[in-house]
C-alpha cells in the first residue's frame, strides 16, 4: 500500500479513473443495472413483509400487492403482548450477551496459549478444537439434551445451568462457538509480533498480565471481528434453544419465537400479528446492522481474509 | 448427585473411550415412581394424592386450551382444594416434551395431540402410558351406580386400547365429510350430491357458473385427502379395507377398491382443485372457503370451531357425507368416517398418576363434557350430552349425520400407530392429486412401504 | 506450565462436556436401537447403517444435499464476484457511484435468522394471488408457478432463497479482498489499455483466488448443514414427496418424529463422514494448487 502520494502522481490516477469511466460508458450503466436489480431483489421482499404487517387478515389474504386501506398498528401491538416477541427479544441479548462475551474470554485465552507456548499436547488440543468444526450439530442434539439435563442436577450451581434455564443455553453456545473462535484466534495471534511481549516479560510481567495487558490489546482487530461473527452466529441460532429451552416459554430466544408464530398461525390463523412479528423481528437487526455497518463489514471480512 | 459429578469427571478424563462416555449422559434409568396410591373412598375413588402437584399439558390447537383452564381444572379444583393444579399449554407437543419422557420425569396429564404429537406406538412399548382400566371401572362422575365405561361410545376406549388395554382417552367424536356453506348452496340451488355422478355433476355446475372453484383440500398437509379417499375406499369394499390396511395384511393398500378410489381421486385432482390447492395449508383454504372462493372442502368436525374469527355470521356451515360410487357399494349411503380423536394420556411414570386419571373423570363427566360441547363446538364421545344444547349449524349438521350414519362408521388407526407410513402416505398423496402418480404406481409405493414396516424388527406392530 | 494449564482448563473442560462427550456418545447411539424414551438402548451393531444403505428417501436427501453442495458454491462465488468487481470498479476505492449503498443493502439478508427467511419466503412464494411473486403472474392470467408445490420446482426454490441470503456476505467479502490489492496493479494494467473483462480475469481472479478457496469451503459445509430452511419452508418439512429433504431433515424427522434415535444417528454419523470428507478434500486440492502456482 503506497501512504504517500505526490500530487502528480494524484492527479494522473484521478485522469485515469476518469478515463476508465468514460471508456466503460455503456458497461458502467449496465452495472448499474445489475447492481439495482439484485438491491431490488434484495429490498423487495423485506419492504413486502413490512408492508403486510400493516395489513388486516383480508387484505392479507387478498392480492398480494395491495396496499393497506388503514395501517393497522394492533398487529404489532398482538405480536409484542400476545406473542411475546418483545420478551424473546431480551431473552436474546440477555443469552448473546453473556455468551459472546464469555466465547471470547475463554476462546482468546485458548487460542493464546495454543498459539504461543509450545508444549507437550499442544498439537492435540488444538486438532480437538479444531475437529469441532467439522461436527453437524444434528449428530449431538439428543446426547447434548442429557448432558445439560445431568448438569442441571449439580449441588449448588445446578438450577442455574440446567434445562430451561439461560445460564446453560449460555454455556452450550460458548461451547459450539469455540472451535471456530480457537481455530481463527490462534492464527492471528500467531501473526503477532513477538518483541512487544518479550520486552515485558524482561520487564518482569507475568503471563497473564502480558496477556490481557499487551497481546488482548494488540490482537483487537480480530478479537472485534470474531466477536461479530460469534453475536450473528448465536443471535441466529434456532436448533439449540429449541432442544434445550422447549418448556420455559419465558426463557425463550427470538428465533423459536418466530417460528412458533408461524406454526400458530396454521391454527390461529393470525397472519397480520405474523407479519407483524417478523418486522420486529427484521428492523432492529437492520438498523444496527446499518449503523455498525462499516466495523461489521471490515470485522467479518478481515476474518475471512486471514 | 457426586455420582453424575463424578462421571463427568471421569467422562472428561477418558475422551477415547465411548463406552464410558456413554453411561454418562444417556439417561440413567429411572425406576418408576411408585404410584402410591392414597386409600380410595366413595368420594375419591382412584385414591387421588391430593399433597402432589398435578402437571397438565393441553395442545394449543384447534380447540385452544380455554376449556382445560375454565371447564375441567376448576372441576377437579373444586373437589380438591389442596391439589395444585400446574396448567400448561404447548402446539408443539413432542418437542415440549420428549425430552422430559426420555429425562424419566414426565407431567401427569398430556393433550398428545396436532402436528408434533408424540409416537403413542413407542410410548406404549416403553410403558410410559397408563392403564385406564380403574378409570373406566369407576364410578361415573354423575351417578355412583353407573361406571365411567358405561357412558361413554365404546369405540373409544377400543381405539385407545394398545393390545387389549385401555391407554388412552380419545375425548372428541369426529366426523370426516364435505364441507359447505349453506348460504352459497341456497343461492346457486345447489343440492348435497349422494351419487358419485351427482358429485362430478355438481362440480361442473360450479365451475361453469364462474364464481368460485369447486374444490380444495388442504394441499400442504395430504392427510386430509388420504382420510377421504380412504373412506370412499371402504365406502366401496367394507369396513375391513381399512382394518385390512391397519393390520399390514399382505396387499392392503392394492385391492380393488382402493384402485377405483384412488382413480376417482386421481380425477378429482385433475379436473376440479382450486388453483394453487397444491401449496396451500389448511387455514389458508379453509379461509379460501371462508372467502367464497371454492365451494367444497373435505374435513373433520373441528372446522367450524377452528374458522369461527374468519367465517362470515351468514356462512352457514354443513357437511354431507362422502358420496356412493356404485349401486353396488358395500356400505350405504351416509356411510361415515367418525372416530374419536383428541387423544389424552397419563403418564405412567410422572409423580401423580391418579390425579391424572382422575381429571379424566371429571373430563367425562356431563357437566365437562357438555360445557366442552358448547365452548369449542365440537361432539365428544360422552353419550347423551348434546341434547338440550344449542349447537352451531355445522356442529348441528355434524352431529346429524352421525345419528342418520347408524351402526355404518368406519375408522383406520395407522396413522397414529406407524407415522413412518404416515409420512410415506401424505408423500404420495400428494402426488396422485397433482397427477406426478398415477393410481396403481400410487398404491403400489404405499404398499411398498406397509411391507418395509412389516419387515422392520424395531418398529413394534399394532393389531385390530 | 501452570500459567498454561490456568488458561486450557475452563475451555477445554466447557469443549470436552459439551461438545466431546455428546459427539462421542451419539456414535455409540447409533450403534443401537435407541428409541429415545426408553432408557436402555439395545445394541444392534450396524444394522442401523445397513438399513440406511437401502433408504430410498435418504438417498433423496443424499442426493440434494450434493446438488447444493456443488451449485451453491458456483452461483454464490460467480453472483457474489461480478458484483464485488462491478462495486469496486477494478479496484479503484470509490467504485461506482453509490457503491456503499449497494454494499450496505446486500448484506442485509445475512443478518436475518435463517428462520425468518424462511418464514418470510414461504409468504413470499405462497402459490395464490396472496403470495409476492406469484401474484402478478396471475393478474396476467398465467398460471401461479408452485415455488414451494411443484416437485420439480421446490429445491430450486430452496436454492433461490439460499442464494439470497448468501451472496451479499460474499460480495462484502470479495470486496474486501479486491480493495487490499494494491491499486498499483489495476492502474498498471488500466494504463496498458486493458479491458474491463481483462482486469477481472488478470489481475482481480488470481489475486482473490485464496479468499475464493476460503469462501468455497464456507459454502460448501453450509450446503450440508442446510436445515432450518428446509424444515420451517417446505410442505411436509422437505416435502412435497420428499422433492427438497436434506440430510438434517432426515435426521431430525427420524429422531423426533419417529423417535428412531439410533437411526437418526447412524444417519448423523454418516453426514459427519460427509463433512470431514469434504473439508479434507477441499484443503487438500487447494494445498495442491498453492503448491502448483509457487
Amino acid at each position: 500500500m503506497t501512504t504517500t502520494t505526490s500530487p502528480a502522481i494524484a492527479t494522473s490516477r484521478k485522469q485515469a479513473r476518469r478515463d476508465r469511466r468514460r471508456r466503460l460508458g455503456p458497461l458502467g450503466v449496465l452495472s448499474h443495472v445489475a447492481l439495482a436489480f439484485w438491491t431490488v431483489l434484495v429490498i423487495v421482499p423485506i419492504l413486502w413483509t413490512f408492508l403486510a404487517s400493516f395489513k388486516t387478515e383480508d387484505e392479507i389474504f387478498g392480492d398480494a400487492w395491495s396496499l393497506p386501506a388503514t395501517p393497522r398498528w394492533d398487529n404489532f401491538a398482538r405480536a409484542w403482548e400476545q406473542a411475546h416477541i418483545g420478551q424473546y427479544m431480551l431473552n436474546s441479548v440477555i443469552v448473546v450477551f453473556f455468551s459472546t462475551f464469555g466465547t471470547m474470554l475463554l476462546g482468546s485465552m485458548a487460542a493464546y496459549v495454543l498459539a504461543r507456548y509450545p508444549f507437550r499436547g499442544n498439537r492435540a488440543v488444538y486438532l480437538l478444537f479444531v475437529s469441532g468444526l467439522a461436527f453437524p450439530v444434528y449428530l449431538a442434539l439428543t446426547p447434548l439434551f442429557f448432558v445439560v439435563q445431568n448438569m442441571g442436577t449439580l449441588p449448588l450451581i445446578g438450577p442455574f445451568i440446567g434445562l430451561n434455564t439461560h445460564g446453560g443455553l449460555v454455556l452450550v453456545y460458548i461451547a459450539y462457538s469455540l472451535p471456530f473462535t480457537v481455530f481463527f484466534l490462534a492464527a492471528f495471534f500467531r501473526t503477532l509480533p513477538t518483541a512487544v511481549a518479550e520486552a515485558a516479560f524482561v520487564d518482569g510481567a507475568s503471563h497473564s498480565r502480558v496477556f490481557f495487558q499487551i497481546m488482548l490489546p494488540m490482537a483487537r482487530p480480530g478479537l472485534v471481528s470474531i466477536t461479530i461473527f460469534n453475536v450473528i452466529g448465536q443471535w441466529n441460532q434456532y436448533q439449540l434453544p429449541l432442544v434445550l429451552l422447549t418448556s420455559a416459554r419465558d426463557k425463550w430466544v427470538l428465533t423459536q419465537g418466530i417460528a412458533e408464530i408461524s406454526t400458530a398461525a396454521g391454527y390461529d390463523a393470525d397472519w397480520a400479528a405474523l407479519f407483524a412479528a417478523l418486522t420486529l423481528a427484521i428492523l432492529p437487526m437492520l438498523v444496527v446492522y446499518t449503523v455498525f455497518q462499516r466495523q461489521i463489514q471490515s470485522g467479518l471480512t478481515a476474518g475471512a481474509l486471514k | 448427585m457426586s455420582l453424575s459429578r463424578r462421571e463427568l469427571l471421569r467422562a472428561a478424563a477418558l475422551i477415547p473411550a465411548a463406552g464410558a462416555l456413554a453411561s454418562c449422559a444417556t439417561p440413567a434409568q429411572t425406576p418408576a415412581p411408585q404410584a402410591t396410591a392414597a386409600a380410595t373412598s366413595a368420594a375419591n375413588p382412584l385414591g387421588v394424592a391430593a399433597d402432589k402437584p398435578l402437571e397438565i399439558w393441553i395442545f394449543d390447537g384447534g380447540f385452544g386450551d380455554a376449556y382445560a383452564r375454565e371447564i375441567h381444572e376448576p372441576m377437579l379444583k373444586a373437589k380438591y382444594p389442596n391439589l395444585e393444579i400446574k396448567h400448561n399449554a404447548t402446539k408443539e407437543v413432542a418437542k415440549t416434551l420428549q425430552p422430559r419422557f426420555a429425562g424419566g420425569n414426565p407431567p401427569e396429564f398430556i393433550n398428545n395431540s396436532g402436528a408434533n404429537q408424540m409416537d403413542f406406538g413407542a410410548l406404549v412399548a416403553d410403558g410410559q402410558v397408563a392403564d385406564l382400566t380403574p378409570l373406566l371401572d369407576a364410578p361415573s362422575w354423575d351417578d355412583p351406580s353407573k361406571k365411567v365405561r358405561d357412558t361413554i361410545d365404546p369405540l373409544a376406549i377400543e381405539i385407545g386400547s394398545y393390545d387389549g388395554t385401555p391407554r388412552v382417552l380419545n375425548y372428541v367424536n369426529t366426523v370426516w365429510g364435505i364441507w359447505y356453506s349453506q348460504k352459497v348452496f341456497q343461492e346457486n340451488g345447489w343440492q348435497p350430491p349422494k351419487t358419485w355422478d351427482e358429485f362430478t355433476k355438481l362440480m361442473d355446475d360450479i365451475k361453469k357458473s364462474g364464481k368460485m372453484a369447486p374444490f380444495t383440500y388442504a394441499g400442504k398437509h395430504p392427510y386430509y385427502i388420504y382420510e377421504a379417499l380412504l373412506t370412499v375406499a371402504a365406502k366401496i369394499g367394507g369396513a375391513d379395507i381399512m382394518k385390512n390396511i391397519d393390520n399390514l395384511e399382505d396387499g392392503a393398500w392394492t385391492v380393488e377398491p382402493m384402485k377405483q378410489a384412488a382413480t376417482l381421486f386421481a380425477e378429482l385432482g385433475a379436473k376440479y382443485l382450486m388453483q394453487g390447492t397444491a401449496g396451500l395449508d389448511h387455514i389458508q383454504t379453509q379461509t379460501a372457503h371462508n372467502k367464497y372462493q371454492v365451494a367444497l372442502l373435505p374435513c373433520g368436525s373441528w372446522l367450524e370451531n377452528e374458522q369461527k374469527d374468519t367465517t362470515p355470521a351468514d356462512f352457514g356451515y354443513a357437511m354431507f357425507p362422502w358420496p356412493s360410487v356404485t349401486e353396488s357399494d358395500a356400505m350405504p349411503y351416509g356411510t361415515l368416517h367418525s372416530q374419536p380423536g383428541e387423544p389424552y394420556m397419563v403418564s405412567a411414570r410422572s409423580a401423580n398418576p391418579r390425579a391424572g386419571l382422575e381429571y379424566m373423570r371429571a373430563m367425562l363427566s356431563k357437566e365437562g363434557a357438555g360445557k366442552f360441547m358448547e365452548m369449542v363446538s365440537t361432539l365428544t364421545v360422552v353419550n347423551g350430552v348434546g341434547e338440550g344444547l344449542q349447537l352451531k349449524p355445522g356442529l348441528k349438521s355434524a352431529a346429524d349425520a352421525l345419528t342418520a350414519a347408524g351402526d355404518n362408521k368406519v375408522y383406520f388407526r395407522w396413522r397414529q400407530w406407524y407415522a413412518e407410513l404416515h409420512t410415506e402416505v401424505q408423500a404420495a398423496s400428494g402426488q396422485l392429486m397433482s397427477g406426478n402418480l398415477k393410481p396403481e404406481a400410487y398404491l403400489e409405493r404405499i404398499q411398498k412401504k406397509a411391507d418395509a414396516i412389516k419387515n422392520d424388527s424395531s418398529v413394534k406392530k399394532f393389531k385390530r | 506450565m501452570r500459567f498454561i494449564t490456568g488458561f486450557l482448563v475452563l475451555p477445554v473442560t466447557l469443549y470436552l462436556i459439551y461438545v466431546i462427550a455428546p459427539y462421542v456418545q451419539a456414535f455409540y447411539i447409533a450403534l443401537t436401537d435407541w428409541r429415545g424414551v426408553n432408557a436402555s438402548p439395545r445394541f444392534v451393531g450396524l444394522e442401523n447403517f445397513q438399513r440406511l444403505f437401502g433408504d430410498g428417501i435418504w438417498w433423496k436427501a443424499v442426493s440434494h444435499n450434493l446438488i447444493l453442495l456443488v451449485l451453491l458454491p458456483i452461483i454464490v462465488l460467480v453472483i457474489a464476484l461480478f458484483f464485488a468487481f462491478l462495486l469496486n470498479a477494478g479496484g479503484d476505492r470509490g467504485g461506482v457511484a453509490g457503491s456503499k449503498v449497494y454494499r450496505v443493502v446486500f448484506f442485509f439478508p445475512q443478518v436475518l435468522a435463517v428462520a425468518v427467511v424462511a418464514v418470510l419466503f414461504q409468504q413470499v412464494l405462497r402459490p395464490d394471488k396472496s403470495g409476492m411473486l406469484n401474484a402478478p403472474l396471475i393478474s396476467l392470467g398465467m398460471e401461479p408457478i408452485g415455488f414451494l408445490s411443484d416437485t420439480r420446482v421446490a429445491l430450486w426454490s430452496i436454492l433461490g432463497v439460499l442464494v439470497w441470503q448468501a451472496v451479499g456476505f460474499y460480495v462484502v467479502l470479495f470486496s474486501a479482498g479486491i480493495g487490499s490489492i494494491p491499486r498499483d496493479l489495476f492502474e498498471a494494467a488500466a494504463i496498458d489499455g486493458a479491458s474491463r473483462p481483462a482486469l477481472f480475469f488478470r489481475v482481480t481472479l488470481p489475486l482473490l483466488w485464496d479468499t475464493i478457496q476460503v469462501a468455497w469451503i464456507y459454502l460448501g459445509i453450509l450446503a450440508l448443514d442446510i436445515f432450518a430452511i428446509v424444515w420451517v419452508m417446505t410442505a411436509e418439512h422437505g416435502g412435497p414427496d420428499f422433492s427438497t429433504t436434506v440430510m438434517a431433515a432426515e435426521i431430525y424427522r427420524n429422531a423426533f418424529e419417529y423417535f428412531k434415535f439410533g437411526y437418526a444417528s447412524a444417519m448423523g454419523v454418516v453426514l459427519f463422514f460427509f463433512t470431514i470428507g469434504f473439508a479434507i478434500l477441499s484443503l487438500r486440492l487447494s494445498r495442491r494448487e498453492r503448491i502448483e502456482l509457487s
